[in-house]
Formats: C-alpha cells, sequence, structure tokens
C-alpha cells in the first residue's frame, strides 16, 4: 500500500498546562492509501474529528508527525501548509461552514478566488459543479435559504472546487437522508476510481463506514482494533 | 501575474459590503456623524486661526491702553509723545473705537484714526487693502471707509438701492443726534475679524458718535521697529509709563483662542465619543466577538487564503466603510458651514465674537484639513477590523473554526 498521507504517534492535547487541558488524540499512527476510502469510525468525542484536522493541515500536532507523500509537513511552515490546503485537499466540514449571506454559487466559488482564476471563471465552475449534484435549480439561492440536504450538497460541491487529491469529509450524512447518502457515497467512490481522489471520512453511520474500502476505529483519542 | 487574484479579492471585498447591509449602513451613518461634527468645526477653527493670521498681519504691533481703578479710561492724547520716545517704538497713533448697535442683535465697529500716520503704516497705497475708492486723507469729516460687512447690511435694508461710493450712511451718535457719512473707500481685506464689520473714520468723528471727550482716544497702536522683541518693548512702556495696560499681538490672539478653544474641546469631545463608537461598531463586528465573522475568517484560511488575503479583503471592507463615511461625512460639513452657515454650532464655537462677525462666518478648507479628516476616519476603522482579523487568520483554522 502507497500512502499518500500518514500520521506518525501524533498527539493533539488543546489547552495544554491549562485546568481544562484535554488530550484529543493520542499517540495515533495512521496511514492513508492513495486512491482508497479510508473512514474513521468511533463514538462522539473519540477523536476523529481532530484526526481530520491533522491530516487535512488544519493544525499542528502537539507531538508527532504528519506526512504528505513521505515530506513531513507539521513542522513547515502557515505558508506553505495552506498552499497545500489550496492545491490538494478538499474539506467537507461537519458544521458545513457555508457563508449565509452568499449564494450556493459563490459559496462554492469560494476557493478559486485565492487564486489566478476569474471570478467568472470560477462561478461557472462552480455551477458545474452544483450541476453535477443535482443542484442546478439553486444555483442562485442564497444558502440560508436552501434545506439541510441541500446546503450538504453545497458543502460538497465547495470541496471539489480545486480537484484535490484528498478530501476530507467529517460526518457527510449527518444532514442527508440515506438515499443521498448512497448517491453522494457513490459520487465519491466513481472520482476515487476514476480519479485517484483520496477519501478520508470520519462517520459513525454504518453506511459510510461499510462503504470504505479501511475502516480504523476510534476511542478516547486513541486507535482500537 | 496575481492581479486576477487582487481582482477578486476586492470584489469579494465589495460583496461583503452590500451583503452585510446594516452592519455597514450602521458603521457609515456613525462615521458620517462624527466626520460631520470634526470637519464642521475644523472648517471654522481653521477660518479663525486664518482671520487671526491675517489681522496680526495687518494689525499693530501693540496696543496701549490706560487702566484707572482697574477699569478702562480714555488716554490722553499727551501720551503719544512718550509712547513714541520709547526705545523700540516706531509709530504711537492715537485710535478712538466702540460698538454701534445696528438693531437685530447686530453689532458694527467704528474706528476713528489719524488718516495720514494709519494710512502710512498699514499700505493703503499701491496695496491691495482697498477694494475700491480710496483712503481717508486729514482734512476728512464724515467720510468713512467701509469693510464688505457694512455694505451687505445696506443693500440687505435698503433692497434696490445701489450701494457702494458716495452712498450716505447715517449713524445714531451717543447723544442721540444723527450723523451722515460718506463712504469713500471699501476694505477689500482678507481679514474678516479686522475689516468685515468695520467703520473707519477721522479720530473727531469718531469721538463725536463715541461720546468721547476731545483731547483723549481709546488706545493707542504701537508698531514696533523692525527686528524689536515686542515683549522687551512692552515691558519698558509698562514700566516707564504709570497706568499703562499694554496688550501684544500674541496676547490678543491667545485671548481670542482661549474662548474657542474652550469650545472647541467640548465639540472635540463629541468627536471623540462619536469615533469611539465606529471603533466599537467596527471591532464587535469583526474581532472574536463575532462569530461570523471569525468563522469566516477561519472557512477562509482552511479553504487556502493567505493570512494577506484575508487581510486584504478585510482592509478593502473597511477602506470602501471609510472612504465612504469620511466622503460623505465631509461633504455634509462642507454643505453645513459654506452653505449653511453653520447653525448652532458656529455660535457655539465662537460665542460673543462671532456677534461681531455680522458680515460672515470665518471658515477655510484647505488640503491639510481635509487629508487629516480622512486619515482620522480611515485609520481607526481599518485598526478595529484589520487587526482582530489577523490575529484570527494567523490562529490555526481548527482553532478558529471549532473555537476549542
Amino acid at each position: 500500500m502507497t500512502a499518500i498521507i500518514r500520521a506518525e504517534s501524533v498527539w493533539k492535547i488543546y489547552g495544554q498546562g491549562s485546568p481544562r487541558e484535554v488530550n484529543a488524540v493520542k499517540d495515533v499512527s495512521i496511514d492513508i492509501a492513495q486512491g482508497e476510502v479510508t473512514a474513521l469510525g468511533g463514538p462522539s468525542g473519540s477523536g476523529k474529528t481532530t484526526i481530520l484536522s491533522l491530516l487535512g493541515l488544519l493544525t499542528k500536532p502537539t507531538k508527532g508527525s504528519v506526512y504528505l507523500e513521505e515530506r513531513e509537513l507539521s513542522s513547515l511552515s502557515e505558508v506553505y501548509r495552506t498552499k497545500v490546503r489550496r492545491e490538494r485537499i478538499g474539506f467537507i466540514f461537519q458544521a458545513q461552514y457555508l457563508i449565509p449571506q452568499l449564494t450556493s454559487v459563490e459559496n462554492v466559488a469560494l476557493p478559486k478566488l485565492c487564486t489566478d482564476m476569474s471570478r467568472d471563471d470560477a462561478e461557472n465552475l462552480a455551477k458545474e459543479r452544483l450541476t453535477a449534484l443535482g443542484m442546478e435549480n439553486r444555483l442562485d439561492f442564497r444558502v440560508a435559504e436552501l434545506s439541510g440536504g441541500e446546503q450538504q450538497r453545497v458543502s460538497i460541491a465547495r470541496s471539489l472546487m480545486n480537484s484535490p487529491d484528498i478530501l476530507i469529509a467529517d460526518e457527510p450524512s449527518s444532514s442527508i437522508d440515506e438515499a443521498l447518502t448512497k448517491d453522494l457515497l457513490a459520487t465519491l467512490r466513481g472520482m476515487s476510481e476514476e480519479n485517484g481522489l483520496t477519501v478520508i471520512v470520519a462517520s459513525h453511520d454504518p453506511t459510510v463506514l461499510n462503504w470504505s474500502d479501511r475502516i480504523y476505529h476510534m476511542q478516547d483519542g486513541s486507535l482500537v482494533e | 501575474m496575481g492581479l486576477r487574484k487582487h481582482s477578486n479579492l476586492v470584489s469579494y471585498a465589495l460583496g461583503n459590503v452590500l451583503k452585510y447591509r446594516t452592519r455597514s449602513l450602521a458603521i457609515v451613518t456613525a462615521l458620517i456623524l462624527s466626520t460631520f461634527l470634526l470637519g464642521s468645526a475644523e472648517f471654522i477653527r481653521e477660518g479663525v486661526m486664518t482671520d487671526l493670521n491675517a489681522s496680526a498681519d495687518e494689525g499693530p504691533d501693540l496696543i496701549v491702553q490706560k487702566l484707572w481703578g482697574g477699569r478702562q479710561a480714555p488716554v490722553p492724547l499727551e501720551w503719544k509723545e512718550n509712547l513714541s520716545a520709547i526705545h523700540g517704538v516706531r509709530l504711537a497713533t492715537p485710535r478712538v473705537w466702540g460698538y454701534i448697535d445696528v438693531g437685530g442683535g447686530g453689532l458694527l465697529t467704528v474706528m476713528g484714526v489719524n488718516a495720514s500716520e494709519y494710512g502710512t503704516i498699514v499700505g493703503t497705497t499701491g496695496t491691495e487693502i482697498m477694494e475700491e475708492g480710496r483712503f481717508l486723507n486729514d482734512t476728512d469729516r464724515y467720510r468713512m471707509v467701509v469693510g464688505e460687512g457694512i455694505l451687505d447690511i445696506m443693500r440687505a435694508s435698503f433692497a434696490g438701492v445701489s450701494v457702494g461710493i458716495g452712498s450716505a450712511l447715517s449713524l445714531i451718535a451717543q447723544n442721540g443726534s444723527l450723523i451722515e457719512f460718506e463712504i469713500i473707500g471699501v476694505f477689500s481685506s482678507n481679514s474678516r475679524i479686522y475689516s468685515n464689520d468695520l467703520i473707519l473714520t477721522d479720530l473727531d468723528s469718531a469721538r463725536q458718535v463715541l461720546g468721547l471727550e476731545g483731547a483723549s482716544c481709546t488706545d493707542y497702536a504701537l508698531w514696533a521697529e523692525y527686528g524689536e522683541d515686542l515683549n522687551s518693548v512692552a515691558f519698558r512702556i509698562d514700566t516707564q509709563i504709570a497706568d499703562a495696560r499694554v496688550l501684544t499681538r500674541d496676547a490678543l490672539s491667545d485671548a481670542m483662542l482661549v474662548t474657542y478653544g474652550n469650545r472647541a474641546g467640548v465639540v472635540a469631545l463629541l468627536w471623540v465619543v462619536l469615533l469611539m463608537t465606529v471603533i466599537l461598531l467596527s471591532f464587535t463586528v469583526s474581532t472574536s466577538g463575532s462569530d461570523e465573522a471569525r468563522r469566516e475568517v477561519g472557512l477562509l484560511k482552511a479553504l487556502g487564503y493567505d493570512t494577506v488575503d484575508v487581510l486584504e479583503i478585510r482592509m478593502f471592507e473597511s477602506l470602501t466603510l471609510g472612504m465612504l463615511g469620511a466622503s460623505l461625512g465631509v461633504s455634509s460639513a462642507i454643505v453645513f458651514d459654506f452653505i449653511l452657515g453653520a447653525p448652532i454650532l458656529s455660535g457655539y464655537l465662537l460665542g460673543w465674537s462671532f456677534l461681531l462677525l455680522n458680515g460672515g462666518l470665518p471658515l477655510a478648507i484647505s488640503a491639510p484639513t481635509i487629508f487629516t479628516l480622512y486619515v482620522v476616519a480611515i485609520v481607526p476603522l481599518l485598526v478595529a477590523t484589520v487587526v482582530p482579523a489577523w490575529r484570527n487568520a494567523i490562529t490555526e483554522p481548527d482553532v478558529v473554526l471549532r473555537g476549542v
């Protein structure tokens, strides 16, 4: 198995040294194979989201290292880590983090506005992504006017804007029904097989876990067999 | 290279200004109010300063009055010899002056001078002091040179009648008699405090109007020799002439500025309060106090925006709001001061001295003042929005987004 990204003995401690210190992740080592769909299972608060943040370079480990194609990234500058996020990683957040005042298209186009792609081109690409997810009738709706499922699809479309190598999805099925979940998983599977997209998904939904190529279970911040 | 990206960021920032309408409107409104208040006061302040400087240039170096029993008393004409003999005095010339009520709360300044001495010292020939007509000469009686403000009052009182050189103006003397004067010249001085409401005539005519005895004057205007230190000359006069009170040019300016300065301080305080409102408002909607703004920064960072990209967006947002608020505030202040005459504010700022300025409010506007108004409006807004955004942008996106 060729690991595109891996974590080696990573720890993440929030509020270190304070009375509210939390060991969110404890000594976790994990390999994510290129082109595979890897799932992280476990109850709420087990550290799944924190592992995703570490692998997605949204935070640095308190201890240990994260490697992207064998290049150690934890110690690199924020500028470089931001560049990697911009060019190679897509995110589907559990809380979605859509900007309610913006339309679907404007939200989806956001990742491309900090590149040299023109705004018009970015919005045309955003329309393509949204149309592919069945949102062609909601392109100019403000996301505050959309249903939970529609908002999730906007979030998914946004995660694919930069044609990422790695897609990180945190509870992607949390606000959509089973049928839509299956559609979403089929879409991601198709992208994985056709484009070699690596998918890392955190979920406690059995449908999602059963669909993945590899499953890791977490408990109290650690991986369990 | 990179131009499209900056264009995208600017476009996104401008979009934010329009999308967060309530926030934008609140900030712009508060900025308009604070800039308007400061601008209105500044234009008056600059006008007062300009007039004071002009008055100082045109007026005497020193004024000598007589104090008797602690009160100002008529100065005997014999003082002229003593004053002229004091080292450093180039010219000492008597003045007879006072105010006459023209009704409606308006006052005009009547000043009687020695025509040849005064004319020589202020340079009435070969200069631009006279707008039209001529200055007084030693043989003139019941003739006057007036400021533009006097003509304005006359035109307002006698609509349809041509007013200018050769027109007659009757003044009610202190004894109740009516004395008719002929206008022979009009001042064109830039200084409104000095000449706009001024009637300049000969000493005897002024004495008659103001009811002063024959061998006295109100005060002496003195000009010092070039290069002389005014305070030293004032000290010599003070020590050599009993009962003399000497006012230097600086002391006169200071007396006017103290009155203005105290009131301007209250306006400045009001401005500070308004500006603090802008800053607090901006700070609240752009800091960690606003979850929405904080999360937006975290999201942009997570999606690959560099810290400078985030700052660029926030900077353009603030610049747009700041320029808009400051421009509307400055424009409103210009309309309020220069077109509407700064009602209420001018009376408050200038106090009693404004009552003497029947001809108009001293107003001035300059590029440095406009620049200052923009800077004090925009810089605090930039700081209040960009600094919190920068703090969030340098924090890990995970921490900003999840608030952990």
